[in-house]
């Protein structure tokens, strides 16, 4: 028999111990002992690398950057359909779409007190391009000059109306070039080897935005607090605070009130969510378009190529059942281009699902049995969406119109290898915008980089690559619009991409928390927030 | 190499001994020592080869979908992590900086990863510590009780316990565990290792509760105690089952052999036999699996950080592994053999202090 637990020494400190632990979980229960009304804690599952803006490209990255950086240009809230003066006071464009002038604000200072000039911009921009980084093709073929501390010029090499839609991305915010260059940052050709700024960047901010950065860490957190010398507008919360959690426990940290933003959850979890008074859940269609596509090289597959199987594919895929799968939010995407976006095409245009069709198509081909490999990152989740839980019911779809799919996923750092060299018969994917303006969908053309990875060569569309080049050089937003939404409608008739949904984007926030707003750009504003 | 030695030499008695250093042990620390760096080479070789097996490309993994379009961008990925040399130089180059101290650098934080590791251990090692000790303190005590109330009820009770224990899925235990204590009781606070805005330590240690401790900030040891306590638990709850079971195991091995009995006989108290014949002859398998233990917690918590928000190395290697970022992973994994190599050590160790007829030859 033992009688350890008798002795009274035991006894002690088994209740020295739970005294302890009562002690503790007592004063516990969250941040309430710390929070004030004015900090802001912004759940989010980091992707961070960076907080540098010229080289951070991720999701997380950004809503740094936004908060740290001011920019040229902006965009009010959750638009990106119109972008305004920020550290600009106004802009002009050439009719040719080809030179963009930017005239500055005079009052603008950096955190340290220092006037911002366009030197400074210049420099951002110049950095951001030769770093060669994961940014840098914002500015690819644009050259800047200053004709005075106050006028900045962007020339690009070709027409490019969609440079004021690209400028307001946090990764091209103005930063302070005299301190960075005094802490081995560069702007000349070589950046990429000789730029040595990133670790001083990732503890000290040296911009013009609404905060500054207290701490940094691409694991933890990112502690963020008012900028003393902001030319805005002064934020509501003096102290920002930028955690790492995953989905399951934002749901859970959100509830209970030790968070007031909440990111990252699925249309699944917000779903859970209706009903609490004490939370307002914004569900929204979100910027991704994910898609599927059928190879158009013989050499890929003999199958896939074919126009009439590719109507078939199109026909057979149940479009409503991928809405519902994807919850809360989401819509059938009628084109490549999102609905939030210049040019975007209307629900009037979504594929129909139609069975019969399908199978007549599959006819017509002349292909019995077809076998087809499926790629897709297996491991992927994106809004909720499990790829492995799509590419199954792609299989379904495709099995009940008599096209046997071999589901060949694999882990998205070896999936895109297949899927950027093009080897792949059909593919699941998704396309997220890198700037809000439909050039950046021109990529879904013949011999563009979509394109190529489903096998499209320049020259095998020439009418449509006709329409993408005038689309692309075009400065009347009308027209562009228009001319996009014909490209669209082309595509959905002759291309090999098959657009299926644009999900939710979800964002859930306490009652009473204000401006809120998922914006494709920079996600979450933290200055935009009030209380 | 550890012998047991000759019991007629090396009688056991009673009481506690610290073998001394000897010729011999010192061999035994140096054959260790260069085990530890011909496996740390192996490992480099091995995480080299299969890293160049997976049909990946880090720069594709790291680049975003436009930079990798972009040859000039993608040359100077490749350039910067010496990716656009051939694979024999690439280790050559690795491991000339590896003699250095050099780990190299991250593709995703962009920092040295002996930085990285720096940040990133201590972390875990707060976590896996605090987690070992509960399970070691509940573990073995609970073995011990169960064995010596074997087939009562309280056995059978503590033989369910610690089978739910080995039994539960991990990260279903935290989340439950985080529902409950935190989100309905509210005992404890939620995720990651502070409160936010609670700003860390001044670091000695990169241990939140020692550094916190070190700085009088008593505040913060307060807070990072209360962050500590549910993941440690949980993190516990496998191996206080796998414990309480061979602690179970290993005194009832020996609770009935004679020299037992002939205590027993000598009238000494049961306490006294238990803690000083019986636990003490069972030691030995406790301690294997009790250091075995040890490593696994300090290189296998990623789902528990992943649920915590614990920024720990967990974390750091699954994020490595999934970008293809070879220096980290090449990092992780010399600290993976590290951890085994010394924890496997130190039970060798441990042999000869619990048991004097054990010694190195």
């Amino acid at each position: 028999m033992i009688v350890a637990a008798r002795r009274p020494a035991a006894v002690v400190m088994a209740s020295a111990a739970l005294a302890a632990f009562v002690a503790l979980t007592a004063c516990g229960g969250g941040n309430n002992t710390t929070t004030t009304n004015h900090v802001l804690v912004i759940d989010k599952s980091f992707d961070m690398k960076t907080a540098d803006p010229q080289r951070e490209f991720e999701v997380s990255g950004g809503i740094v950057a936004k908060a740290l950086y001011s920019t040229l240009l902006t965009f009010k809230g959750s638009d990106s359909a119109t972008p305004v003066p920020l550290v600009a006071s106004s802009y002009t464009a050439s009719s040719d779409a080809k030179t963009f002038t930017f005239k500055l604000r005079s009052d603008i200072k950096f955190s340290d007190g220092t006037p911002l000039t366009s030197a400074d911009v210049a420099f951002s921009f110049n950095r951001l391009i030769n770093i060669k980084g994961n940014p840098s093709f914002l500015l690819s073929g644009i050259t800047v000059s200053t004709p005075d501390a106050s006028t900045v010029v962007l020339t690009s090499s070709t027409a490019n109306p969609a440079i004021p839609f690209i400028i307001p991305n946090p990764a091209l915010g103005i930063v302070n070039s005299k301190v960075v260059k005094a802490h081995g940052g560069t702007d000349q050709p070589g950046a990429d080897k000789s730029d040595t700024a990133e670790a001083f960047l990732n503890t000290t901010s040296e911009g013009s935005g609404p905060y500054t950065l207290k701490s940094f860490s691409t694991t933890t957190e990112v502690d963020l607090t008012a900028n003393p010398s902001y030319f805005g507008s002064k934020p509501f919360y003096n102290t920002v605070v930028i955690r790492n959690i995953q989905a399951p426990t934002q749901l859970i940290d959100i509830q209970k009130g030790s968070n007031e933003i909440a990111i990252d959850l699925s249309s699944d979890q917000a779903a859970s969510l209706s009903g609490n008074t004490a939370l307002q859940v914004k569900a929204s269609p979100g910027p991704n378009v994910f898609f599927l596509l059928a190879n158009d090289n013989p050499k890929v597959s003999k199958i896939t190529p074919n126009q009439h199987f590719q109507n078939a594919i199109r026909y057979s895929l149940d479009y409503a059942s991928y809405v519902q799968l994807a919850g809360a939010g989401a819509i059938q995407t009628p084109g490549v281009v999102p609905s939030m976006f210049l040019g975007a095409l209307t629900p009037a245009d979504n594929a129909k699902f139609d069975l019969t069709k399908a199978k007549a198509e599959l006819a017509a081909s002349g292909i019995s049995n077809p076998t087809v490999n499926l790629g897709f990152p297996s491991d992927f989740t994106l809004n909720g969406i499990s790829f492995s839980t799509l590419a199954q019911k792609v299989q379904a779809n495709l099995q009940a119109a008599g096209i046997t799919v071999n589901l060949t996923g694999s882990p998205i750092s070896t999936a895109l290898a297949d899927y950027r060299a093009g080897t792949e018969q059909l593919g699941l994917w998704l396309w997220g915008p890198d700037y809000p303006d439909p050039n950046d969908y021109l990529v879904f053309l013949p011999g563009q980089l979509v394109g190529l990875r489903a096998g499209w060569a320049a020259g095998a569309d020439p009418s449509l690559e006709a329409l993408g080049a005038q689309a692309s050089s075009s400065t009347d937003n009308t027209a562009r619009g228009q001319l996009f939404q014909k490209i669209q409608r082309q595509l959905n008739t002759d291309g090999p991409f098959f657009p299926l949904i644009q999900p939710g984007q979800v964002v859930v926030a306490t009652k009473g928390v204000t401006g809120a707003d998922y914006n494709p750009t920079w996600t979450i504003d933290p200055a935009g927030v009030g209380g | 190499m550890i012998q047991p030695a000759s019991a007629a030499k090396y009688p056991l008695k009673p009481g506690w001994r610290l073998p001394l250093p000897s010729r011999p042990f010192v061999r035994f620390l140096g054959r260790r020592l260069a085990a530890l760096i011909l496996l740390g080479v192996g490992i480099t070789f091995v995480a080299f080869v299969l890293t160049e097996l997976v049909p990946g490309d880090p720069a594709a993994a790291n680049l975003g979908q436009r930079a990798i379009a972009d040859p000039a961008a993608v040359q100077a990925f490749r350039e910067h992590y010496g990716l656009d040399k051939p694979l024999p130089v690439q280790y050559v180059v690795y491991l000339e900086h590896l003699v250095n101290g050099d780990l190299g650098q991250s593709e995703q934080s962009h920092r040295a990863v002996r930085a990285d590791l720096a940040e990133y251990v201590p972390a875990t090692a707060e976590l896996a510590v605090t987690s070992i000790l509960i399970a070691y303190l509940l573990g073995i005590t609970l073995g011990v009780i169960s064995a010596v109330r074997r087939n009562h009820l309280a056995d059978h009770v503590l033989r369910v316990v610690s089978l739910g224990g080995i039994s539960m899925p991990t990260f279903w235990l935290a989340l439950v565990a985080l529902y409950i204590f935190f989100f309905k009781l509210g005992w404890v606070p939620g995720s990651g290792r502070l409160d936010p805005g609670i700003l860390a330590p001044p670091h000695v240690t990169g241990l939140f509760t020692v550094d916190a401790l070190f700085s009088g900030q008593f505040d913060v040891l307060t807070n990072a105690l209360q962050h500590l306590i549910l993941p440690a638990s949980v993190l516990a709850a496998y191996n206080v089952g796998l414990l309480t079971r061979f602690t179970r195991s290993a005194v009832l091995e020996v609770i009935n052999n004679d020299y037992v009995q002939a205590a027993r006989a000598k009238g000494m108290p049961e306490r006294t036999v238990i803690l000083r014949h019986v636990f003490r002859a069972a030691l030995p398998p406790i301690i294997t699996v009790g250091g075995l233990a040890f490593a696994n917690v300090m290189t296998g918590t990623v789902l528990v950080e992943s649920i915590f928000a614990w920024p720990g190395i967990g974390q750091y290697a699954f994020h490595s592994a999934t970008t293809l970022d070879l220096p980290a992973i090449m990092g992780v994994s010399l600290f993976v053999a590290v951890v085994y190599i010394v924890v496997n050590f130190t039970v060798d160790i441990l042999y000869g202090v619990v048991d004097p007829r054990i010694r190195v030859a």
